[in-house]
């Protein structure tokens, strides 16, 4: 992932010299190459995986965008086509309509704060070390890098059922250690199931579980710039913070591209934490996501038309949400390339 | 600066594009067509009432929850004894929809389904594919009586028709009641409520002990609502609960149901209800009140004692009580009883061995197989007479059985929730309403606005009930 970071890493033709790093004869020598070795690798390597997607991703995926336009009830071979019914009845449907809102607000804020935090974190294990000798990450920086990597080892509904208990409003270790401590309006507490803090909670338990996997994702990147350029930085005069914002993060900033929409496509998923921690929605169903919602109207009330247009509404938001974060990546300045060679 | 071939990015930019598309994927099956019909072909005689083959096996697929699936097979040795060459072949699930959704659609389903638990699948679905099981009532059981006249036929009707049709013949007959500890009541000295004001008098005396009348858990806070259509229908009589069925828009402002809910609306008020419930997980609210007592009083269906069973504190003496009625003399007479037959058993007509199917009931419905079910589960069958002996019996299960003689006939149930499947949404408004977040005039107004969106979906057949 690291590479990608800055540009293709360099080929090594031993003759060729045009100045920008570009390989004029690599189609032709190309063809002349195409052996059995070749030949087989391609298939091993790209036609296998391929026609396992195919089989597996696109298919399901053309089923269902094509039962979304069906009143399918997912229990009997029969159904007629109602052309955007289905898409009209979600998108005028209450419920649906506050779980996308759910999910939007999901995929905003999650990914900035896990971001944010992780960079942090990184940054201090790797160069946020003492501000002379060698470029190092603070002391027992290792300690902390297996720490905090923990949670994510931990399943996700493993997760969601510890907190879930953590949380609960008359056992639970939140409230047993705020009333201890004199807050006594936390008696009793219900933090997942009063409005104002589920989804806060559930925020906070998906920051928890993903944090330390994307400082180790952001760990392997920064330690794949070179020193010098820190030292460089430290000798001009910058301090910590500075050399974060314009150091670091410029170098691996393809790296935050990629984790920011990995992040968002769980955020606008997110269904193994709403579902243990809120199986029925939540208060007022501030925690409802799409999935959640898709899954009782599939299963429980049998309209898989339905439950399909809502998976295609899921698609399309997630490839939106795709799309914002190529475009503000570009507008903030994320195709002036730096490269490192 | 770059030249700029499709190079290894751009690649990737793809297939992050791809990899967005994944979620899609999620709802999609196959959908064959079916060829269906059934292989048995046998003369039907009153030993043999559906000529079922003489040889071959039945594919059961029984939900495997609280009563577990070996009754079916002890059903099965039953039927095995009577017809040496059939055999009942019992797969357990616990996931019914997940699991017997492509075979529904691929035309094959098994050729009896013990369509029960969380993931059940909505009868308003399959009831089209579904066998009438009238003649499994007209039948004769092993003992040679006729079905209908040896089993509780009322409740299996109101539990089992969908439009006239008794698409599920339920098992086990449920008993709805408020739960208490006679222990704890008798070392105390308090007498359990039969109205909601006594209700209140009671949550006075238990605050005074340190402890609340009520509590509830998020997944289950629509037992509530379970109880309040109770209480209402006792109160108003029969007209209330069809006004429910047939999803009248002003159902909820009927006025014994807004007595109901004013009645619990002034427990929660007064502070009797225990805070929190709507953050806390069901099982563990309720052994708050069959383990530490910290609440006197819990409504739920008769299961209650075997789900709590290694959470309930020693000599805990679980009893059931009537559900709250709003006067003291209600319309329909106060030992009339919300009783509900449950774990419905569905027999899909597209089965290889329909007959089959409906034969395992026949045998289940005998006497054998219901002592059988009462004596090792400790619960009810729909099937009379069949109670374990008195000594072998719980205080919890003796409450439901005297519960259910001296209702008599005088028993109640209904569909509408679970037939359009509204428990979900309903959950929500209760959750809200016993936090003490939302008065009982908004929530009955939010659970109105959930049954007039059932009543606008005209994807559904509906259920008319008279």
């Amino acid at each position: 992932m690291t590479a990608a970071a800055y540009g293709p890493p360099a080929p090594t033709p031993p003759t060729v010299v045009a100045p920008p790093r570009a390989v004029p004869n690599r189609a032709r020598r190309w063809r002349r190459n195409l052996t059995f070795d070749k030949i087989s690798l391609f298939v091993v390597f790209l036609g296998l995986p391929l026609a396992l997607y195919v089989t597996f991703v696109v298919s399901p995926l053309i089923q269902a965008v094509s039962y979304s336009f069906t009143d399918w009830s997912g229990f009997s071979p029969n159904f007629k086509p109602v052309g955007l019914a289905n898409y009209l009845k979600i998108l005028s449907d209450d419920t649906f309509v506050k779980a996308m809102r759910n999910n939007t607000l999901l995929a905003v804020i999650v990914p900035l704060i896990i971001i944010v935090l992780s960079l942090a974190l990184a940054t201090m294990v790797t160069v946020g070390g003492a501000s002379t000798g060698q470029i190092r990450g603070i002391r027992a920086a290792g300690f902390y890098r297996v720490i905090s990597f923990f949670p994510y080892a931990v399943p996700a509904i493993i997760t969601g059922i510890m907190w879930n208990l953590i949380f609960d409003p008359s056992s639970g270790l939140v409230n047993g250690v705020l009333t201890r401590m004199g807050f006594s309006n936390f008696k009793s507490f219900p933090w997942l199931g009063s409005v104002r803090t589920a989804m806060p909670t559930m925020m906070f338990v998906i920051v928890w579980g993903f944090v330390g996997f994307y400082m180790v994702l952001f760990i392997a990147a920064i330690k794949g710039i070179p020193a010098e350029i820190f030292e460089a930085a430290r000798i001009d005069g910058a301090g910590r913070l500075r050399t974060a914002w314009s150091i670091t993060i410029p170098l691996i900033r393809e790296n935050v591209q990629t984790a920011y929409i990995y992040l968002g496509i769980m955020a606008i998923d997110a269904f193994v934490y709403a579902q243990a921690l809120n199986p029925q929605g939540g208060p007022e169903n501030s925690t409802l996501t799409m999935s959640q919602e898709l899954l009782s109207t599939a299963f429980q009330k049998g309209q898989f038309g339905v439950a399909c247009a809502m998976g295609v509404v899921m698609g399309l938001m997630t490839l939106l949400f795709a799309g914002i974060v190529f475009t503000i990546n570009r507008v903030t300045g994320g195709k002036d390339r730096i490269t490192l060679a | 600066m770059e030249n700029t071939s499709f190079g290894r990015r751009t690649l990737l930019t793809g297939s992050l594009a791809a990899a967005a598309l994944v979620p899609l994927a999620s709802c999609a099956t196959g959908g064959g067509t079916s060829s269906g019909a059934g292989s048995s072909a046998a003369a039907s005689s009153a030993d043999n009432p559906f000529g079922m083959a003489s040889s071959g096996t039945i594919d059961a697929v029984i939900f495997n929850g609280g009563y577990k699936t070996d009754y079916v097979d002890f059903a099965g040795t039953q039927l095995t004894k009577k017809f040496p060459g059939v055999t009942v072949k019992v797969s357990p699930s616990t996931q019914i929809a997940q699991e017997l959704q492509p075979r529904f659609v691929g035309g094959n389903p098994p050729d009896i389904v013990d369509n029960s638990g969380a993931q059940q699948i909505g009868m308003s679905t399959i009831v089209d594919q579904l066998e009438d099981l009238t003649s499994v009532l007209n039948a004769n059981n092993y003992e040679g009586k006729k079905i209908a006249d040896s089993v509780f036929a009322s409740a299996i009707k109101a539990s089992g028709t969908f439009n006239g049709k008794l698409a599920a013949m339920n098992y086990a007959m449920t008993v709805y009641a408020y739960w208490y500890s006679a222990s704890l009541f008798k070392a105390n000295n308090w007498t359990p409520p039969k109205t909601w004001a006594e209700a209140l008098d009671l949550g006075a005396k238990a605050k005074a002990a340190g402890k609340y009348l009520l509590l509830f858990g998020k997944e289950a806070a629509t037992y509530y609502l379970t109880t309040l259509i109770a209480s209402a229908i006792m109160e108003g009589g029969d007209d209330v609960r069809k006004n429910f069925e047939n999803l009248k828009p002003d159902c909820y402002s009927q006025q014994s149901v807004v007595d109901s809910f004013k009645g619990l609306e002034a427990i929660i008020k007064a502070g009797y209800m225990k805070p929190g419930g709507s953050g806390t997980q069901f099982t563990a609210a309720q052994s708050q009140w069959s383990n530490a007592q910290e609440a006197l009083l819990y409504p739920s269906g008769g299961w209650i004692e075997n789900e709590m069973k290694s959470q309930t504190k020693a000599d805990f003496q679980m009893t059931g009580i009537n559900e709250f009625t709003v006067t003291s003399s209600p319309k329909m007479p106060a030992s009339s009883l919300h009783a509900e037959a449950g774990e419905p058993f569905i027999v899909p007509s597209k089965g290889k061995n329909v007959a089959g199917g409906k034969e395992v009931l026949r045998a289940m419905l005998s006497k054998d197989a219901a002592t059988n079910f009462a004596s090792t589960r400790l619960a009810l069958t729909v099937v009379k007479g069949a109670a374990p002996a008195e000594s072998a019996m719980s205080t919890a299960l003796k409450s439901q059985s005297d519960l259910l003689s001296k209702a008599g006939n005088n028993t109640f149930s209904w569909q509408f929730i679970s037939y359009y499947g509204l428990n979900k949404e309903n959950l929500v408004v209760m959750n809200s309403f016993l936090e003490g977040q939302m008065s009982a005039d908004d929530a009955r107004k939010g659970l109105q606005g959930i049954v007039n969106k059932a009543a606008a979906d005209t994807s559904k057949p509906k259920l008319q009930v008279s």
